[in-house]
């Protein structure tokens, strides 16, 4: 060797660099043509870098897509959560809705009347018991006492036979111990409104030589003081004239759907006409 | 001979470095491996076979990455044979100085290029110090001992292969 050992890492790092720095004076002065080896690294790296790419763009996509649905996910259960509030809320309003309809009806009828009214609620009701019967929230605190008659916007539904401080019970005119004074309104013919349990009610007293037709109106006759006249019992839904007896069977069904009553007015005698 | 099988492996390196290691640094610091293989060849390869390894390295890094080619070619022989000047003068195992010498690299390189861009292109980019070198120098420097490590592994694995066919003769 010419060059002594310990210069060669001197000669290489001389060369090397001499070399590289001719490249960069070369394209830093002037720009030059692609060279053959630049084009095959660019053409080899090209596609690799393609590869890779979009690898990691679905790789990207995946992750984006899965964090999208981690936010459907929550966004799903709080919307899931808002609509049943918002479920319960409308219940609320829509009970609301339909407890003011009513209330404005008994109001109505109220103001029709010519007797003091008090609204109360309907608490319990007897689904089994012998006496067909429904408690009511209003007692002799409210002016309540035994015998007044209780309606709906429907019309009659019984009258009080127990009071309390602040309920009464209130005795159905389908109960059978129920007797109301009544007559057919298109007729005027007038007998008794009898209770007949899960049946309805009959109107007892009727000549059978009265002609009754189904769809007649029974109203409240007035008579016996108790409930005033003109209120609706129920509507004739048959009736028979059985063998030699006197009256004719008319059965009749109650206006007021007594599995539905929520709210009902207690009419106390004559104590609005009194003011 | 084992060593040319090396120049694909840059190339990919390269490639690594340009799209997921840029990616994984949201585009802000490049995490240069390249500077750190260039590096670990001055402190374990010697002046000719480490020399051609870091012209490759730069050679591609500057036909991938680069707007002027020679760039990283000039600075990547440059660091090289700073690296075994260094070599030859220090114990090079220690991590400290690995790391330290690594992030000071990092910082040269960055000052080249501005001296070059502000001196040659005539274009001013030095608040790109504050900016980009001095953070990439610290993440150069920090992950340099880790790759240090990695690169012995591989070289060992190397010397093994190399060796295995002396010991069937």
């Amino acid at each position: 060797m010419l060059v002594p050992r310990k210069y060669h890492s001197l000669i290489v790092a001389a060369v090397l660099l001499i070399l590289s720095l001719g490249f960069l004076s070369y394209s830093a002065v002037r720009l030059s043509e692609t060279g053959f080896l630049r084009k095959t690294v660019l053409e080899v790296a090209a596609p690799i870098e393609n590869v890779v790419n979009t690898s990691l763009k679905g790789l990207h996509d995946v992750w984006k897509r899965y964090l999208f649905l981690v936010g459907l996910e929550d966004e799903n259960r709080r919307l899931r959560n808002q609509n049943a509030a918002l479920g319960e809320q409308l219940n609320l309003y829509r009970e609301g809705h339909i407890e003011g309809m009513r209330l404005r009806k008994l109001l109505n009828l109220a103001e029709r009347l010519p007797n003091r009214a008090v609204a109360a609620r309907v608490v319990d009701r007897s689904r089994t018991s012998l006496f067909k019967m429904i408690l009511i929230d209003r007692g002799t605190a409210d002016g309540l006492r035994v015998g007044l008659p209780v309606l709906s916007e429907q019309g009659v539904v019984g009258r009080i036979i127990e009071t309390a401080w602040h309920a009464s019970q209130v005795l159905l005119l389908i109960d059978e111990n129920s007797n109301i004074d009544a007559l057919i309104q298109r007729s005027r013919a007038q007998g008794i409104l009898q209770g007949a349990g899960a049946a309805g009610c009959n109107l007892k007293y009727i000549s059978r030589v009265e002609e009754v037709r189904v769809g007649d109106e029974i109203l409240t006759s007035g008579m016996a003081g108790v409930f005033p006249k003109g209120l609706l019992l129920g509507v004739v839904t048959g009736a028979t004239r059985g063998g030699e007896n006197l009256f004719q069977k008319v059965d009749v069904a109650p206006a007021v759907d007594f599995g539905k009553v929520e709210e009902v007015i207690v009419l106390i005698s004559d104590e609005k006409v009194d003011k | 001979m084992i060593y040319l099988l090396i120049l694909p492996l840059l190339l990919l390196l390269v490639i690594v470095q340009i799209t997921i290691l840029d990616l994984l640094s949201f585009g802000w610091i490049g995490m240069e491996i390249s500077l750190i293989v260039v590096i670990y060849a001055g402190f374990h390869l010697d002046a000719l076979r480490g020399g051609i390894l870091s012209l490759m390295l730069g050679f591609f890094m500057d036909c991938l990455t680069s707007a002027i080619f020679g760039l990283y070619m000039f600075l990547y022989v440059l660091i090289f044979f700073l690296s075994m000047v260094v070599a030859d003068r220090v114990y090079a195992g220690r991590p400290f100085l690995i790391a330290f010498f690594a992030g000071l690299c990092t910082l040269l390189e960055g000052l080249v290029i501005l001296l070059l861009n502000r001196f040659v292109l005539g274009v001013d980019v030095f608040y790109t110090i504050l900016k980009i070198f001095i953070p990439q120098a610290v993440v150069v420097g920090l992950l340099s001992p880790l790759i240090f490590g990695l690169f012995q592994r591989f070289e060992g694995f190397l010397h093994a292969e190399v060796r295995r066919p002396a010991q069937r003769i």
